[in-house]
């Protein structure tokens, strides 16, 4: 498996560069984070919001799209349409697990997604140039390995959702409550800091969070240090139960897989 | 064959279809309920934040979302379904057999693949813009003139979607292209005026989905100067109007699957 690793990666960039036009409009679809930031900049300029003026509101939001970006993943949809399809079959004969050829699939894009986005970072840092910080070592440490866990959280996500498909024809739909869910919880569409205050509660103990905002405020220098190591322990717990419950919805999934040739 | 005999005859094919699933009215209305909920929801943070912005309340921005509620309930009803059949007849060949029907092509293809279904949640829209209508005080003349400006924003919309269609004739595959219009329509929850220099001008004169949302809201609240109403409404024809051109001559352009 780890010596195939390196040829999947190679793959899927070629699949990625392949089907570029498509992966820009991908991409670009996917900026809602710039309506946010236009809006929230909007409100900050009225006067700075518990210590969020215009520079960090457009930094909040630029690292929300770059985060959620490199974070992402279309698994579910892959899923659906293999299973579906019996596409999955072919894939369960080969002598390694599928969901690695998923893994490398996406992990193979990441580099193309980020040149895509490069254009409208410089165009949001030629807007608001005081969005720039120094950030400090161990906030940019804790923050990609955030990130990371981010970035596992939802791909598990998506493969639990995926995995609905082989008993149900509607875990699409179930996905985009998920995806409703979480763009309101995840600080997407607003920043957590200023949302009600019952809303926070609550969104303690849920799992949006730990998949976009603790990375991006981690990024960002606005998580205070003593708050960071309870943020990235509540990211690790999340990280296990959907890795687990990935793993039980596919086992069990495949187990009743019936598509031609299984 | 007249106009309105052919319109009823494509919106009885379209209604006899959905009324096989009628089950799924409960579904699609709940759906359209949470989704205007979701819809509605990051405006009320901000107007947590800030009790008015650049001029506007959390009840006049409601209206705004109201009107945007609307837009995306006909785009949902009438224009995706509908553009996304003409991209397939165009790939696979069987245009050709629109174009052999003794009924103009546009109106055709802009109402034979309808989902009634979705109007839902235009009706959800109506009942967020007639709650803010209470709230700001709205007269019979404001609803008036905000029901035509709304109806003028649809057919700018419209218009955009006949040209994306006509698109398909040389690029093919432009459902996609649908996909990225609509993630830049998505900056019409918001009023218009919220939004500065070049993003506001793409947003009112290029995706002029401010028009459709943002000006129908200002004529509710009875600040829209008649002059800018009517320009509205002037844009809007003149852009349907470009919009047939475009239709026309890309049909001028098609070389049929058979030929």
């Amino acid at each position: 498996m780890f010596r195939a690793f390196p040829t999947l990666l190679r793959i899927g960039l070629a699949e990625a560069v392949a089907y570029r036009a498509e992966l820009v409009i991908w991409v670009l679809t996917a900026t809602a984070p710039l309506i946010s930031m236009f809006i929230w900049d909007r409100v900050a300029a009225e006067g700075p919001l518990g210590g969020w003026g215009q520079g960090e509101m457009a930094r909040y939001f630029l690292l929300t799209l770059i985060v959620r970006h490199i974070t992402s993943s279309w698994v579910v949809w892959e899923l659906n349409e293999n299973i579906r399809t019996g596409g999955l079959s072919p894939m369960l004969l080969r002598p390694m697990h599928p969901l690695v050829f998923f893994v490398a699939q996406n992990l193979a894009a990441m580099p193309l997604r980020a040149v895509i986005l490069a254009p409208l970072m410089v165009g949001v840092l030629w807007w608001r140039p005081e969005l720039v910080w120094t950030p400090e070592p161990w906030t940019l440490v804790l923050g990609l390995v955030s990130a990371v866990f981010a970035w596992a959280i939802a791909f598990s996500a998506q493969v639990i959702f995926g995995s609905l498909a082989f008993f149900s024809q509607q875990s699409l739909g179930l996905f985009n409550v998920y995806f409703g869910l979480w763009s309101l919880g995840s600080g997407y569409l607003f920043p957590l800091e200023l949302a009600p205050d019952w809303l926070r509660q609550l969104l303690l103990w849920l799992p949006f969070r730990a998949t976009l905002a603790t990375p991006v405020e981690l990024l960002a220098g606005l998580v205070a240090r003593e708050d960071a190591l309870g943020l990235i322990a509540a990211q690790l717990v999340w990280v296990g139960v959907f890795v687990g419950l990935a793993a039980m919805t596919w086992n069990l999934g495949v187990k009743r897989h019936e598509a031609v040739g299984a | 064959m007249s106009l309105g005999v052919s319109i009823l005859a494509l919106m009885r094919a379209s209604l006899l279809t959905t009324m096989r699933y009628r089950a799924n009215f409960i579904g699609e209305a709940a759906m359209a309920v949470a989704w205007a909920a979701w819809t509605t929801a990051p405006l009320f943070v901000v107007f947590d934040q800030a009790p008015t912005l650049a001029g506007w309340t959390a009840e006049e921005a409601l209206a705004v979302v109201g009107f945007f509620i609307i837009a995306q309930g006909v785009l949902e009803a009438l224009v995706d379904p509908n553009l996304r059949a003409v991209v397939e007849h165009v790939r696979q060949g069987t245009f050709d057999f629109v174009l052999l029907k003794p009924i103009d092509a546009q109106l055709y293809v802009s109402l034979h693949r309808t989902e009634p279904l979705k109007l839902v949640h235009c009706l959800v829209g109506a009942g967020v813009v007639a709650y803010a209508a209470r709230a700001v005080d709205a007269g019979a003349v404001e609803l008036l003139s905000a029901t035509l400006l709304m109806l003028a924003g649809l057919t700018l919309l419209h218009s955009l979607w006949t040209v994306v269609v006509s698109s398909a004739f040389f690029f093919v595959k432009v459902d996609n292209l649908s996909w990225l219009i609509r993630a830049g329509l998505d900056a019409g929850r918001w009023p218009v005026s919220l939004y500065r220099g070049v993003v506001r001008f793409v947003l009112t004169f290029v995706l002029p989905i401010g028009l459709v949302t943002t000006y129908p809201a200002l004529a509710l609240r009875g600040e829209l100067k008649p002059s800018a109403g009517l320009g509205a409404l002037g844009f809007a024809v003149i852009f349907a109007g470009l919009a047939r051109i475009a239709w026309t001559q890309s049909l001028r352009r098609y070389s049929s699957a058979s030929s």
